[in-house]
């Protein structure tokens, strides 16, 4: 596949699982069982949004706070460059395929934090500080549980990490990695129970002075990073493309589907946990937590 | 354009940009812009690696210092008189140290270039990452072992530290202040000092501003 057909690849999945991500937030608990409705809102949303007029702050660092969004979205597409949807062969994939995703989910914090230093306001720049906590608090756990998968495989390439799932997905050995990870992701995408940075007591946090095109911008960006986060979570744990029947494009995009739906459905059923309370929750539970998983499975992997 | 050709301007590129951000760190008026001038510069160091087929350890140092650029800001902006980091300040000190140091360690450093022994006959290798890590855990074994194992000491007592109840109550219960007769209780001589010293950085300030200035 050439370079071209990889990013025609990457931006469709990412826009169209973008749009799935909003309808799907929409029918969970948007007010309206009403199908049709869910599958308008999205384009309804963006077109409002996309005609609102941009208001600004006094002193606003303005190329940071218009760039930002395209980073956050940016760095959603590099992470999702290194995974193989139709099989094995991916012109993506790169030897270090999973420390490019992992970078590329680490710079998300540079991106949100300058999303919310950049409006010279009071709410976004604590939101900002909010997700660095978050982010700072999470993202070794994240990280050692995304780079598990490479212990048994025995190689940091994600296309390797899926070939050797062949016979028996992950998420089988190690079903703690995967809970983590499902936890961390939506904590990295601000995403649910995690949307501390943009809380309703801080009046809408980093997104507070943002209107127009560039909040449309902001959340196309964030649905972007939790598909992105979706489609490493299926190819890592839930075998990519392997499966019967279906063409592996299919299972991948299948898999990708059904954890975005699970992680989507968290923003309206799971309570939130007080900034500080998820802090200890890091440092205390999910990183023991995510060392057993690397000992356990380092252990069957010897 | 041949791999080789393309990989040569890709080097010079990405050299460049890392030293046009890394000047811009000492040429805006903020410590966020500074971090994250210095952060672009290491990622476009560790484009570089990338393009030198150092995959690894090219994306291994963009993952580091991504983390690590917000922490140093966030301090940064502790220390500093700056409460959000976004008011404008000077961001040059000691000017004269501050150059012959530069213009030392770059005469240093282009002599290590001039003289060194480069190799200019690259052994074919397969996969880089793969060739480092028979490299990390084959003859380097014992000093990554040790440090591997340093690391995990500290994420067990950041754990500790973290899931301890402290001075100020429990940990998930966030930074209480200190108590208010603190104040009651500083000596009158320990005071006056310490407003002598303020006096003696509100000094130094105004002469930083003005040396920021003038040069």
């Amino acid at each position: 596949m050439t370079v071209l057909g990889v990013v025609v690849q990457v931006a469709a999945v990412l826009i169209g699982g973008a749009y799935l991500l909003a309808v799907a937030d929409r029918l969970a608990g948007g007010g309206s069982a009403n199908v049709l409705a869910a599958l308008a809102h999205p384009i309804e949303r963006a077109s409002f949004l996309l005609l609102q007029p941009v208001t600004t702050t006094e002193r606003p660092d303005l190329p940071a706070w218009i760039l930002a969004p395209s980073l956050l979205a940016g760095l959603a597409a590099v992470g999702a460059v290194p995974v193989p949807i139709g099989g094995p062969s991916a012109a993506g994939d790169i030897s270090a395929g999973l420390v490019l995703f992992g970078a590329a989910m680490l710079i998300v914090l540079v991106a949100v934090f300058i999303f919310g230093w950049a409006p010279n306001s009071a709410m976004p720049m604590i939101g900002g500080y909010r997700f660095a906590a978050m982010v700072l608090s999470i993202g070794i756990p994240f990280s050692l549980v995304v780079l598990t998968t490479a212990i048994p495989a025995e190689s940091l390439s994600v296309g390797v990490i899926v070939e050797s799932q062949s016979n028996l997905w992950y998420i089988v050995v190690q079903p703690l990695g995967f809970v983590i990870y499902l936890v961390t992701a939506a904590a990295i995408a601000f995403w649910g129970p995690f949307d501390l940075p943009e809380g309703a007591d801080l009046a809408g946090g980093i997104a507070a002075e943002a209107a127009g095109p560039r909040l449309a911008m902001w959340r196309l960006a964030q649905a972007a990073l939790m598909v992105t986060l979706s489609l490493m979570g299926a190819a890592v744990f839930l075998g990519g493309y392997h499966g019967p029947v279906l063409p592996g494009w299919g299972w991948t995009l299948l898999k990708t589907a059904l954890v975005l739906l699970v992680l989507a459905s968290t923003g309206r059923t799971i309570a939130r946990m007080r900034v500080q309370r998820l802090v200890w929750f890091g440092w205390v539970v999910l990183l023991p937590l995510a060392l057993v998983d690397v000992f356990v499975s380092g252990w069957i992997a010897l | 354009m041949n791999p080789g050709a393309l990989s040569y301007v890709l080097v010079s590129v990405f050299g460049v940009g890392a030293v046009v951000s890394g000047w811009l760190v000492f040429r805006t008026d903020s410590m966020l812009r500074a971090a994250y001038w210095l952060m672009v510069s290491f990622v476009a160091v560790g484009a570089m690696l990338v393009v030198l087929d150092a995959q690894f350890l090219g994306l291994i140092l963009i993952l580091m210092m991504s983390g690590e650029m917000t922490i140093m800001a966030i301090f940064m902006i502790m220390f500093m008189m700056n409460p959000a980091g976004l008011n404008p300040m000077v961001m040059v000190h000691q000017n004269r140290t501050a150059i012959a140091a530069g213009v030392g360690s770059f005469l240093v450093l282009a002599w290590v270039g001039l003289v060194a022994e480069f190799p200019d006959r690259p052994a074919p290798i397969d996969d880089p990452t793969a060739e480092l890590g028979e490299e990390l855990l084959g003859r380097s074994m014992l000093v990554f072992e040790s440090a591997g194992v340093a690391l995990l000491a500290v994420m067990i007592g950041a754990i500790a530290l973290a899931a301890k109840r402290g001075r100020f109550g429990d940990a998930d219960a966030g930074s209480v202040e200190p108590a208010i007769d603190i104040e009651s209780s500083v000596d009158p001589a320990v005071e006056a000092v310490a407003d002598a010293d303020h006096a003696d950085d509100a000094d130094d300030h105004g002469a930083g501003h003005g040396m920021g200035h003038g040069t």
